[in-house]
């Protein structure tokens, strides 16, 4: 059943993956057959010494709960000993709920962590820190993973996080739009002007269709074009905004003017109706998608024979927006010596391998990614791994969400037409610029 | 307007006006009735259906699988369950502590009495999301989290059920308490015997409030419970939003199945209903 | 609701009897701990999951808090920076203007009230169910339906209003619509509450006044205003301040109407800041942007407001609340 991706991405990137009917049902029967529910978090586990060892692992996607099902009984075979519990929560209500938990001292034992919020909880001391010896005494290798990834989850040189999985943007296309308008098809050799041509010829707004679609989202859209003119969100060091730079504001433009321009649908039509759910219309000519789209794409019978994906077009420079969750440990746990051996498993090739078969993201483990690309065989969705060499690490600091709240707010008035895009990047710097001298 | 001629038979002009009212109050029942109508016509589309433009009003292709498809993404004979005993239980809690401390409020003179049901007011002006963490905290500690004495507890106590019954007890007259009182009874004795059955009224419009008010609670459930077998309805329909956001054919047929139940209960008791809450207001 | 809770401890005083008095002062002792025993449940429930969290929040208001505890004393300044924060200015300004939007469905509750009440008319409890149907239906639900009712591009109520000619707007993320498409949402699910309240005020109405009026030769639009409305005030009195305690608390409709589960707290809505209410606001700095202390403030300040308005409420309901 088609999904729109955007629904697990919550206020600033968040993974996700679509729902998938089957893997939802999956889901609940998994959960009815492993229904012990008893109070939540560490707080559970029998004591070390002697029995059986109750880990909780919590998740927020149900799509990709039997893939991590399908680990855990992995793990569980080679450890009888533990015994791991997975608990999906709403994506809405996840960080609300884990905010909840961590002041309540509860948290369950791993969950998922993601950048935007890892150094909220890595700075607050609410997760285990991973020191060179633990990693190395449980057979990790911090080289298997993309260095982007690793970086999002080190504070101060420590480690709290072991990647699981990551995604990019590239840029998607319909093939019938674009012969149907002579147009060739994008490829790596693509600019900023060739998507603002290809949109202005692509766009017919007496049968409703568009050139392209322009969302105010940061990892798909002005991150990615942000940096690809030079700028940055964030300065390094993460103590400074860089919205105020022309290179930032040319990043904004960009697609404030495929708004305005009429290219777009317009951002209150956005927000009835999800963007890719909009392109799976099959009205919409281009879209800027992350990699985990391609499941619902693959899926839906409107666009799955007519639609491709390509790198994304350069601006200044070639880049995109890498992100990617992380399995993490909860410093409170009662079993961290089980929890650490359980991080350790879930960033093992094996687990990474279950991952790319089953749960539709690229798994975070070099060299397992291939897995992935081959379930997909009807997209090019080796493009998304093709932009590795100059992916940049999604912007995060120390309360990602305070500032990222005010982006989405202060960026919406500019998308919608009536406001100055300058004006308002000067705004969002200024705002930023705030919200980050709280962090210090 | 209310008219009480005495003529039974209605002359032509109040049969005018008669036409004219039941006009008005037709639509104003349509636009009443609308948003379930749209409800269960939406959820008898085909989610290709649903998206279409402009939108078709009545299905093209009726499918009945946007329930069973309910049925598989939720539990929702355990959560209904679990909506069931949550409400009886917080109801049942109220009514008898709610009417315990209404009748002392009212009927018996303590030290702090104006103090303490001050402090109980106040409870009705802060907004209920305040509490969320505090109580979650305090779950937390004494391990309820998951569980059903979680979800009942906290809702057992009701700053509103206690001045409404309050209110009822202190229009009561005095004489049979009285009388009760120089035969020796103590006065729990008096409240549980004599007064208690005479509050019957507010007793049920308490009980109608808090049922609605626990069966429809979200935000409580929702964090209290991580497990779908422990979840009550609202908080089972709000997942299913995370989950099918834009399938709005099962999301309809989702809410129109958890919304069913107190709308038979509803229907069963109306009288009882509107009488609780006209009485609600006539205590005010 | 709360329309006696300043005359209570005068009803106390004023109808105890001398003797009365001397009965209890010899019973005073055990009564005294029969009445501690009889609210002890509810003070330590209340207590403890209330009242204990309103104390503590209003201690955070006062400190700098992380996100999962430890705070800091830092005196009034969340409270001093709140008063400089455009956004609680403009959110203190919406969630007024959504109260204002709500009361406007009394006048409409009282009218149909005022309808259903006229002798003579058939088929009154079958109304009587459909106009409550929205107060029974959970309020989750209920803005789900409505939030696909006021889709722009394919939404049902822009189909029929293209009926008529008029290409609606995008209800709800439209700045310019998006305030009154949840107010009326409020209104549908409140009209059947304050609707029943009415109809048992209109009852208690002694006929007499109808028949002199009638006599006098009085119109029907006159008789509603001259007996109908002023014989009502103390309904309508009851029904304004649950509406204006309910309205000034608004969040549910907010939360569940203007966000997605992508974007919890609708930010990317563009009609986002005309909806913004107080309550929406403390739910935002406290969960969203992590500044629990500022969060708390915010909170108080609703509560301080909503404090004033009803004593302000009870103040003003001599002037126009007539009680028979």
């Amino acid at each position: 059943m088609p999904q729109p991706s955007d629904q697990h991405r919550m206020k600033g990137r968040v993974r996700s993956a679509r729902p998938a009917v089957a893997a939802a049902v999956a889901a609940g029967l998994v959960l009815a057959a492993t229904g012990c529910g008893s109070g939540s978090g560490s707080g559970s586990g029998s004591k070390a010494s002697g029995g059986p060892v109750n880990l909780t692992y919590r998740i927020w996607d149900s799509t990709q709960q039997t893939g991590m099902q399908h680990i855990v009984d992995a793990f569980q075979q080679a450890n009888p000993n533990i015994h791991v519990r997975i608990e999906l929560v709403a994506n809405k209500e996840y960080w609300t709920k884990l905010q909840a938990d961590a002041t309540a001292g509860s948290a369950p034992d791993v969950f998922w962590m993601n950048g935007p919020n890892a150094q909220l909880y890595e700075s607050n001391k609410q997760l285990l820190a991973l020191s060179s010896n633990v990693l190395k005494q449980n057979g990790v290798d911090l080289a298997n993973y993309p260095a982007a990834l690793n970086q999002l989850y080190n504070l101060g040189g420590t480690q709290y996080g072991i990647p699981k999985d990551f995604d990019t943007v590239g840029l998607w296309y319909n093939k019938k739009l674009f012969d149907a308008a002579g147009l060739k098809y994008p490829d790596a050799s693509w600019t900023w002007q060739d998507v603002q041509n290809a949109a202005k010829k692509l766009t017919d707004a007496s049968k409703g269709q568009y050139g392209i679609l322009a969302p105010p989202y940061g990892q798909e859209n002005y991150y990615d074009t942000i940096f690809q003119a030079g700028g940055y969100v964030i300065a390094p060091g993460g103590k400074s905004s860089g919205y105020a730079k022309p290179e930032a504001q040319a990043g904004l433009k960009f697609w404030s003017d495929l708004v305005k321009d009429g290219y777009s649908p317009s951002l209150k039509s956005m927000t009835d109706t999800f963007a890719a759910q909009q392109f799976e219309s099959g009205k919409i000519g281009m879209y800027y998608a992350g990699s985990w789209n391609c499941m619902e794409f693959s899926k839906s019978d409107t666009i799955k024979d007519s639609v491709d994906v390509a790198v994304l077009p350069q601006g200044v420079k070639k880049a995109t927006v890498i992100h990617g969750l992380a399995n993490v440990g909860y410093a409170k746990t009662k079993h961290p010596a089980e929890v650490e051996k359980f991080l350790a498993f879930l960033g093992s090739k094996q687990a990474n391998e279950i991952e790319a078969k089953d749960s539709g993201v690229i798994p975070a483990y070099n060299g397992t990614q291939q897995a992935w690309v081959a379930s997909f065989p009807n997209f090019h969705v080796q493009s998304y791994l093709d932009e590795l060499p100059y992916a940049v690490a999604y912007p995060t600091s120390k309360n990602t969400s305070a500032w990222q709240n005010q982006e989405a707010a202060v960026l919406a008035p500019a998308w919608d037409g009536g406001e100055d895009i300058g004006t308002a990047a000067q705004q969002l710097a200024t705002m930023m610029n705030t919200a980050l001298s709280k962090e210090q | 307007m209310p008219d009480l001629a005495s003529s039974r038979r209605p002359r032509s002009g109040e049969r005018g006006r008669l036409i004219a009212t039941h006009t008005v109050l037709i639509v104003g029942g349509l636009v009443m009735l609308g948003p379930f109508v749209w409800e269960l016509l939406t959820s008898l589309k085909p989610f290709g259906e649903t998206t279409q433009n402009p939108p078709t009003i009545l299905p093209h292709h009726w499918q009945l699988s946007n329930y069973s498809k309910v049925f598989q993404s939720l539990p929702f004979g355990r959560q209904f369950l679990n909506t069931v005993v949550m409400t009886v239980g917080r109801t049942l809690a109220q009514l008898v502590f709610c009417s315990m401390a209404g009748y002392a409020f009212a009927r018996m003179r303590f030290r702090g009495a104006n103090v303490l049901f001050g402090l109980f007011l106040s409870v009705l002006m802060v907004p209920g999301l305040l509490f969320l963490i505090p109580q979650y905290v305090l779950l937390e500690r004494l391990g309820w989290l998951n569980t059903m004495q979680g979800l009942i507890v906290p809702g057992m106590f009701s700053a509103f059920g206690v001045f409404l019954l309050r209110q009822v007890f202190m229009a009561m007259p005095y004489e049979t308490e009285e009388a009760a009182r120089i035969d020796g009874a103590n006065p729990f004795q008096i409240f549980w015997r004599i007064m208690l059955p005479l509050a019957r009224p507010g007793l049920a419009a308490l009980a109608i409030l808090s049922a609605l008010s626990a069966w429809n609670d979200l935000m409580f459930p929702l964090v209290v419970t991580t497990d779908p077998n422990k979840m009550t309805l609202s908080a089972g329909l709000a997942t299913l939003q995370g989950e099918h956001f834009t399938d709005y054919s099962v999301l309809m047929a989702g809410a129109l199945m958890a919304t069913a139940p107190m709308i038979v209960v509803f229907l069963v008791l109306q009288k009882q209903f509107v009488q609780g809450i006209a009485f609600t207001g006539s205590k005010g | 609701m709360a329309a006696k809770i300043q005359q209570a401890p005068r009803t106390l005083t004023a109808t105890r009897s001398p003797h009365r008095e001397r009965v209890r002062r010899c019973r005073n002792r055990s009564e005294h701990a029969w009445a501690y025993l009889m609210i002890a449940p509810v003070t330590i429930g209340l207590g403890l999951f209330y009242l204990w969290p309103i104390v503590q929040t209003f201690y955070y208001s006062f400190t700098q808090s992380g996100p999962f505890g430890g705070h800091q004393w830092i005196g009034a300044a969340n409270y001093r920076a709140l008063a400089h924060d455009s956004s609680v200015t403009q959110s203190a300004l919406n969630t007024v203007f959504y109260t204002v939007l709500q009361l406007a469905g009394i006048p409409l509750a009282v009218f149909v009230a005022a309808l259903l009440n006229q002798r003579g008319l058939r088929g009154r409890s079958v109304y009587r169910v459909i106009y409550f149907l929205p107060v029974v239906t959970m309020p989750v639900a209920a803005a789900m339906v409505w939030r696909w009712m006021y889709q722009g591009d394919n939404g049902i109520i822009n189909h029929l209003l293209s009926g008529f000619g008029i290409a609606g707007p995008h209800w709800v993320s439209d700045p310019s619509t998006a305030m009154y498409a949840l107010a009326a949402v409020g209104i549908w699910m409140a009209f059947g509450t304050n609707l029943v309240i009415f109809l048992a005020g209109l009852q208690g109405i002694p006929a007499e006044y109808y028949e002199a009026a009638k006599v006098d030769g009085a119109s029907a639009t006159r008789t509603f205003f001259r007996i109908t409305v002023p014989m009502l005030t103390p309904s309508i009195f009851f029904a304004t301040v649950l509406t204006v305690i309910n309205s000034l608390q608004l969040f549910d409709l907010v939360y569940m109407m203007m966000g997605t589960p992508s974007d919890a707290t609708g930010q990317s809505n563009p009609a986002m800041p005309h909806v913004q209410t107080i309550a929406s606001l403390f739910y935002e700095k406290a969960f969203i942007e992590h500044d629990t202390g500022f969060g708390a403030a915010v909170a108080f300040v609703l509560v301080a407001f909503i404090l004033l308005v009803t004593v302000v409420q009870f103040r003003l309901q001599k002037k126009w609340v007539h009680y028979a």
